[in-house]
């Protein structure tokens, strides 16, 4: 293929692309960026937010980036347009269009309801910043002001807060890793200011401990080099003390400071209500989309950047021929077949193995073409085969979506409506396409047996991850074997390439008729 | 004619006895060998179980199954292992092909009664020195997966783990994040 027009192809593309996202109602662009550090090994990376509401400031992120930053599993019911992740082991289920979200069996209500858009479920970060604190306690740190999200626990030095009352004395007990010095002033009336120098402190977890005796409540403020501890006293308290105890030496050592309250008059401050109530939205009727003809179409160029995947005999790399061969596919499908087409990379760089199929969704693809060259251990192998998902659900998936389902009955859905309500794993969002990813994978086979020569290994069933997110038609060609030199070298000739390409274009058009024939067009 | 052939009956007998007298020697030599290298002389001894190891064929599309005795061993754990080694060590037919890069290791055995899981833990060279491919990733799955079902039959699920990490994949096709379900796995 000419490079130029492959770029002329690509500018045109992208072009097309952005005048449809401005026509597309359901398509939002970001409006801000939430930077994420990670404690661990992950590097920091930006991730997009959107506001979804006219009336309201609110920032809402996908459920896409939320499952990946906090390593969740998502659960997904179409039906009840309800979203499940489960983060370490608390649930958190969601309702789109809906301000609560259950916390195990705890229903919390959100300030702006969790929406729908770009083919994901839009989360307020009102969840990030105040539910999930209190549930995976003491991990998340959201900065608010800053848009920047720390995960996992940085080294502190000031490990943990208690507040006690021992006889008629009120104390804030801070247990320090490290001796550090401090100053208090108790210049605002009720409020008493710590700082701490050099303290590094879990800014969630001190505000989230529960005030004692004098100690109404405490509010905790890290900035680059120092702590600050806001300590919202009771008018009584009339004097205060800090003293610092050191015992023992080594690891061992244990360093607190210690702020003594004394009492005077005792007025009471009522309690601050809790914001949670069941659950009374109506739910939405289930809204799935059908269309009457294939016309967008999402090639998948396997692997990509640092992932050469196989590497031939005399060299070729496998990222390059299947990028090569998904620009052509493009070219061939929006040109003479007429189709919209979207590539999810179209540069040699990484694209996560889910974030393909979030891609596919998120564009609204009718189907889904992964593309691929095999490799084996021995030259002797070789032929071409195109694989669908096989919808393996492990024991432990099915008792989770039990417990979903139980979810949804402690918001009094009717227990006979519950088998009807099946949770899915998101991520085997696949699952309802098996059927016609057969058959388009059947046809592909079909077709690229028609123009190549090499040896037929038929349509298989796998586990393969790229699919498995995919809410549309989904299917991965593997065209021929690099680790063959004879295949190898087919693989690098631009006839054998135009070959693969044609074979999948007629099957693509042909699958198109045949739904096209079944749901006639602009049928929902 | 007849004293030539007394002759050469008595070259014949000549011969028999002096290969009698080597082969005796040898013999001898042998099991003295053989006693100063205690460790065949254990395996003999060791009970000893037949377990079925599966390989892929040159093609890559199908398993060839070899059967090998291996010495028991005290537990499942240490099982899992001595049936591993001998997978990672290769078929001896000619038709099977080792699926598993070389230079693989299993560095743990870990197995969940209650979940009826078993973990395995390997060195980081099989995902690094994966040849890739699909059909090479299923085939170091595969023979991996059919081994252990057709071997420790209480094992329900396996988990692979890489340097002890979960990972997505071996080579960029099949899930391994969550534990396989053994029986269902294709």
């Amino acid at each position: 293929m000419a490079a130029a027009s492959a770029a002329a192809w690509l500018a045109e593309s992208a072009g097309a692309e952005a005048a449809r996202a401005g026509a597309d109602p359901e398509r939002v662009n970001p409006s801000a960026t939430l930077g994420v550090i990670y404690a661990d090994e992950r590097p920091t990376e930006n991730v997009p937010l959107y506001r979804l509401e006219p009336q309201s400031d609110e920032l809402f992120v996908s459920a896409f980036d939320l499952a990946r930053i906090f390593r969740a599993t998502r659960y997904w019911n179409p039906s009840a347009r309800k979203l499940s992740l489960r983060i370490e082991n608390r649930s958190y289920l969601f309702t789109i269009d809906t301000r609560v979200v259950v916390v195990d069996d705890a229903p919390v209500l959100l300030r702006v309801p969790a929406r729908f858009a770009n083919g994901s479920l839009m989360v307020p970060l009102e969840f990030v910043s105040d539910v999930l604190p209190e549930s995976a306690f003491g991990r998340v740190e959201l900065d608010e002001r800053r848009l920047v999200l720390t995960i996992g626990s940085p080294r502190y030095n000031i490990t943990a807060l208690a507040f006690e009352e021992v006889d008629g004395d009120s104390r804030a007990v801070l247990e320090l890793a490290e001796e550090l010095l401090y100053h208090v002033d108790a210049e605002t009336p009720g409020l008493l200011r710590l700082k701490i120098y050099g303290g590094r402190l879990n800014t969630l977890l001190v505000n989230a401990t529960p005030g004692a005796g004098l100690f109404n409540r405490v509010r905790a403020e890290q900035t680059e080099h120092d702590a600050y501890l806001f300590f919202d006293v009771r008018r009584s308290a009339e004097r205060f003390r800090v003293e610092f105890l050191g015992a023992g030496e080594g690891p061992d050592a244990r360093r607190r400071l210690v702020i003594h309250l004394e009492r005077g008059e005792l007025p009471e401050i009522p309690e601050v209500e809790f914001a949670g109530r069941r659950m009374t939205e109506i739910l939405d009727e289930a809204r799935r989309v059908r269309r009457g003809e294939i016309v967008k179409v999402a090639i998948d160029p396997g692997h990509g950047g640092i992932d050469k995947g196989k590497v031939g005999p005399s060299g070729l790399l496998e990222k390059d021929v299947n990028l090569d061969l998904a620009l052509m596919l493009g070219e061939l499908l929006a040109g003479e077949y007429g189709m919209e087409v979207m590539l999810t990379r179209t540069r040699d760089e990484l694209v996560p193995l889910t974030r393909r199929a979030e891609i596919a969704n998120e564009w609204g693809a009718d189907v889904f073409i992964s593309i691929h060259c095999n490799g084996w251990y021995h030259a002797d192998a070789g032929g071409f085969e195109t694989f669908f998902l096989s919808p393996a659900q492990s024991e432990e998936d099915k008792r989770l979506a039990m417990e979903e389902n139980a979810s949804l009955r402690f918001e009094g859905i009717a227990s006979d409506d519950l088998d009807d309500l099946g949770f899915i794993l998101w991520d085997m969002a696949q699952n309802e396409f098996i059927s016609e990813s057969s058959r388009l994978a059947e046809l592909i086979q079909r077709e690229l047996a028609q123009v190549l020569e090499i040896r037929n290994r038929g349509v298989k069933q796998a586990g393969m991850i790229v699919l498995k997110g995919c809410r549309m038609p989904a299917v991965l060609v593997e065209t021929a074997f690099l680790s063959n030199p004879a295949e190898e070298r087919l693989l690098a000739s631009g006839e054998f390439r135009a070959g693969v390409v044609r074979g999948i274009a007629e099957a693509v058009d042909r699958y198109r008729g045949r739904i096209a024939r079944v749901q006639p067009r602009g049928k929902e | 004619m007849i004293e030539t052939n007394l002759g050469r009956k008595i070259v014949v007998v000549v011969l028999v006895v002096a290969a009698v007298v080597a082969g005796a020697y040898l013999v001898r030599r042998w099991i003295e060998r053989a006693g100063e290298r205690p460790r065949p002389v254990q395996i003999v001894s060791e009970e000893t179980r037949s377990v079925t190891l599966y390989f892929a064929n040159r093609e890559a599309d199908g398993f060839e199954a070899e059967t090998r005795e291996i010495p028991v061993r005290e537990g499942l754990e240490s099982e899992v292992e001595a049936v591993m080694a001998a997978l990672i060590e290769g078929p001896r037919g000619r038709d099977g092909i080792s699926a598993i890069p070389p230079g693989t290791a299993l560095l743990q055995v870990f197995w969940s009664e209650e979940t009826q899981t078993l973990y395995l833990n390997f060195n980081r060279t099989i995902v690094s020195a994966h040849p890739g491919g699909s059909a090479g990733e299923y085939y170091t799955l595969g023979t991996i997966i059919r081994t252990i079902g057709a071997n420790f039959p209480q094992a329900r699920n396996l988990q692979l783990l890489v340097d002890g990490h979960q990972v997505e994949t071996l080579a960029g096709h099949y899930a391994i994040d969550r534990p396989i379900e053994i029986m269902k796995w294709r």
